[in-house]
């Protein structure tokens, strides 16, 4: 009885949503822990992570889902709706996940459910350090008493009993992991028991068209990849060079290598610098023609889009081709294509989109933001019930 | 075949002759084998070690590097043990680099426990010997000190278990000799025979005998263990005749019989038949001052490129002559390389 409401309007009628809290208060305490994380990066993020997750909790970012979802805020009116939220959203995050643990604990925090984590049991956990950052370094506001209240992370391994209590107690299951660790919380379900997302093992490219490369292109294209390498679900593992030749690709390649000190002004740990003599190396061997960028921060190869790839963190191949071929050769588990078109309002890029498997286009700067819609679902939209109103 | 390999091993350095060895022995992979001409498209020749062509020795966990010569018989694999899950290194051996191999590592190991002939006790269960065409890089250690042996006994009933240890085999084992050779893995040696409760009748049958325990694999485990060295080689010879010596050596797989014990004065040699460089790991430079990875050379590997490694041991030459006597080439084994996880995402 007491819920606070905030309407919203859009062009589907009028939507009252009650959380816990204010959604416009919520969203001004986390702009605000800003200022805090400024002042100190917890162990365990890099700066770049750290960076990443301040941009995130800009207001407006935050205040996007509300508006993609419900429409813009109104002052009241007559709702067609209520919406309010499901209840339990528990989410599994696997070991040695990245920023997305703390940034879907962010989104999820603005849903006002009460959300269970699970953590890998094997490995620094950003979720848990970031929770921990918030709630010691948030002033006493309705978000931190959420955070104390209405959150809570358990790290254990595989087989605890929690993971049962887990499951039962859920009205929203969110499994990032692989196929088989998403279909054991969601096949333990009991049936007809809340609703369950997958976010299973994905990998990302990036799609540049020739004079679209421009050094600003380069610069978030150093940005994205060298983050997580290949190892980040939507960090590029190839770059297709859309109807480009292989001097132009390599040049493309020459530039990022110029760019690279300037973009990344730090010495990657002494065991990258190993792996990627070593990837340097193993592309050689395959036929890639493979260099290294300053430091030994990365391995950028060109070569044809039917060269074997290696497996290797921080190698990056840039591949000539036309858009037709990039588009066959894509895999099935193709997550994000980052983009740089000289026209991306032209529609045949769109048609091409809708005849392949991937989940994002985005230009290449955003290929990590995560949001409310992810790998085609919209989940954050799920985690609210909805209530037909007819005042 | 190698001149070098008739001389004493840690005699007076001919880096000329080595280089020579060194830059027949990387034309002739060049032109056999294909993925490492892929490798180093642009290798002429080098005027000195340092510019010969390596591979990085993660590289034979992805790849099988192979090369094709006249009178080249590849017969076997070498397998690494790998740790935490990892790939493990195969190095395809030949006929004519086994035999190299062989008197090198029979020369080094002379040097440090002596010639004389006496059983030799190992650390592992006889299985590892007996799978066809496949070697653990465990079993060639081990049969690295066979020409010293005048039997093997096996003393594990199972080689990944240390407290499987055959107490009853060791003390009918003792009773035939005074001296003998034991070969473990530092950790299995350690957890197997150092750390164990050993019966008392084989304590009692140990007692002044004299042994020389040669053990390789690392000392990472060890200090997981919290064991130090002094502990560790006081442990295994407490009660034992005075002659008796712990010999911890560094080796490669990927650089099959080149081994590098730790010499009385704490530091490891260089054979004359091979080399040791350390560079830095973000510019591949030599560097003598300072730290870095250890790249590790030798004449003898003929059937594949494993003649010239990048590893990722950290090292660093150390200048100067050692009280120990043996002249040429030492270095300073630093450890592994520190390692930590990549963070990715739903693929991890």
């Amino acid at each position: 009885m007491c819920e606070p409401l905030s309407f919203f309007e859009s062009a589907s009628g009028c939507t009252a949503l009650a959380l816990p809290f204010l959604e416009r208060q919520i969203v001004a305490e986390w702009g605000a822990l800003r200022g805090a994380m400024r002042r100190t990066v917890p162990t365990g993020f890099s700066r770049d992570e750290w960076a990443y997750l301040m941009a995130f909790l800009a207001p407006e970012n935050l205040h996007a889902p509300f508006v993609e979802a419900f429409g813009q805020p109104v002052e009241g009116g007559r709702p067609s709706r209520l919406v309010r939220p499901r209840g339990v959203v528990a989410v599994w995050l696997p070991n040695n996940v990245s920023l997305l643990g703390p940034l879907t604990l962010i989104l999820l925090t603005l849903t006002g459910n009460r959300i269970l984590l699970k953590a890998g049991s094997r490995s620094d956990d950003l979720t848990g350090a970031f929770l921990a950052f918030a709630r010691e370094h948030l002033p006493a506001c309705p978000l931190r008493s959420h955070l104390e209240q209405y959150v809570h992370l358990e790290v254990f391994a595989h087989g605890d009993e929690r993971q049962a209590r887990m499951i039962e107690q859920a009205d929203v299951r969110i499994v990032f992991g692989s196929g088989s660790a998403a279909a054991a919380v969601h096949g333990a379900a009991a049936p007809l028991r809340g609703t369950g997302f997958s976010f299973i093992d994905r990998q990302s490219q990036a799609w540049i068209e020739a004079g679209a490369d421009t050094g600003e292109v380069l610069s978030h294209l150093i940005r994205v990849f060298a983050i997580y390498g290949q190892a980040g679900c939507t960090s590029p593992r190839r770059v297709v060079l859309l109807n480009g030749t292989r001097p132009q690709a390599e040049d493309l390649r020459s530039r990022m290598l110029e760019l690279w000190p300037q973009v990344l002004r730090f010495q990657p740990p002494v065991h990258v610098a190993s792996a990627n003599t070593m990837a340097l190396q193993w592309a050689a061997a395959l036929g890639w023609d493979a260099a290294a960028a300053i430091h030994r921060h990365a391995v950028i190869a060109v070569g044809d889009l039917s060269l074997e790839t290696i497996d290797a963190p921080m190698f990056l191949p840039i591949c000539p081709a036309t858009p037709e071929e990039a588009a066959r050769q894509l895999p099935d588990n193709i997550q994000t294509l980052g983009h740089a078109f000289l026209d991306p309002a032209d529609p045949r890029w769109l048609r091409l989109a809708a005849a392949t498997p991937i989940k994002r286009l985005v230009p290449i700067a955003r290929m990590h933001h995560f949001g409310p819609l992810w790998d085609g679902q919209r989940f954050w939209r799920q985690c609210f019930e909805e209530i037909e109103v007819q005042l | 075949m190698s001149e070098l390999l008739d001389r004493p091993p840690y005699s007076a350095r001919d880096d000329n002759a080595f280089l020579a060895e060194m830059q027949r022995l990387t034309r002739h992979h060049l032109e056999g084998c294909p993925a490492y001409a892929r490798i180093w498209p642009k290798w002429k020749c080098a005027g000195t070690a340092e510019e010969l062509p390596f591979l990085h020795v993660d590289l034979f966990k992805r790849l099988e590097f192979r090369t094709v010569a006249a009178g080249l018989v590849h017969e076997r694999t070498l397998r690494s043990s790998s740790t935490s899950g990892s790939a493990a290194s195969q190095i395809v051996l030949d006929n004519l680099s086994s035999r190299l191999q062989a008197r090198s590592a029979l020369a080094i190991l002379t040097d440090m426990v002596g010639d004389r002939q006496r059983p030799l006790l190992v650390l592992d269960d006889a299985l590892s010997l007996r799978q066809r065409g496949v070697v653990s890089a465990r079993a060639a250690a081990a049969m690295s000190l066979r020409p010293l042996a005048t039997g093997i006994h096996f003393l594990l009933r199972d080689a990944n278990d240390p407290a499987s240890l055959k107490w009853d085999l060791l003390a009918e084992v003792l009773a035939s000799s005074e001296e003998f050779l034991v070969y473990g893995f530092s950790s299995i040696l350690w957890l197997a025979w150092g750390a164990a409760a050993a019966p008392e009748d084989v304590r009692a049958k140990l007692r002044g005998k004299r042994i020389h325990f040669v053990h390789s694999g690392g000392w990472k485990k060890m200090e997981a263990l919290r064991v130090d060295r002094a502990r560790f080689d006081d442990a295994l010879t407490r009660d034992l005749h005075p002659a008796s010596r712990v010999v911890d050596y560094y080796g490669l797989v990927e650089q099959v019989g080149v081994v590098y014990p730790l010499c009385e004065h704490g530091v490891r040699h260089v054979p004359v038949w091979a080399d040791v460089l350390v560079r830095d790991p973000y510019t591949l430079r030599v560097v003598e001052d300072q730290s870095g990875q250890i790249q590790s050379m030798n004449v003898l590997a003929h059937g594949a490129p494993y003649h010239s490694v990048l590893s990722e041991d950290m090292g660093r030459i150390v200048p100067g002559g050692c009280a120990c006597g043996r002249s040429g080439k030492r270095f300073e084994l630093l450890g592994r390389m520190p390692h930590a996880a990549l963070r990715g995402c739903a693929n991890v």
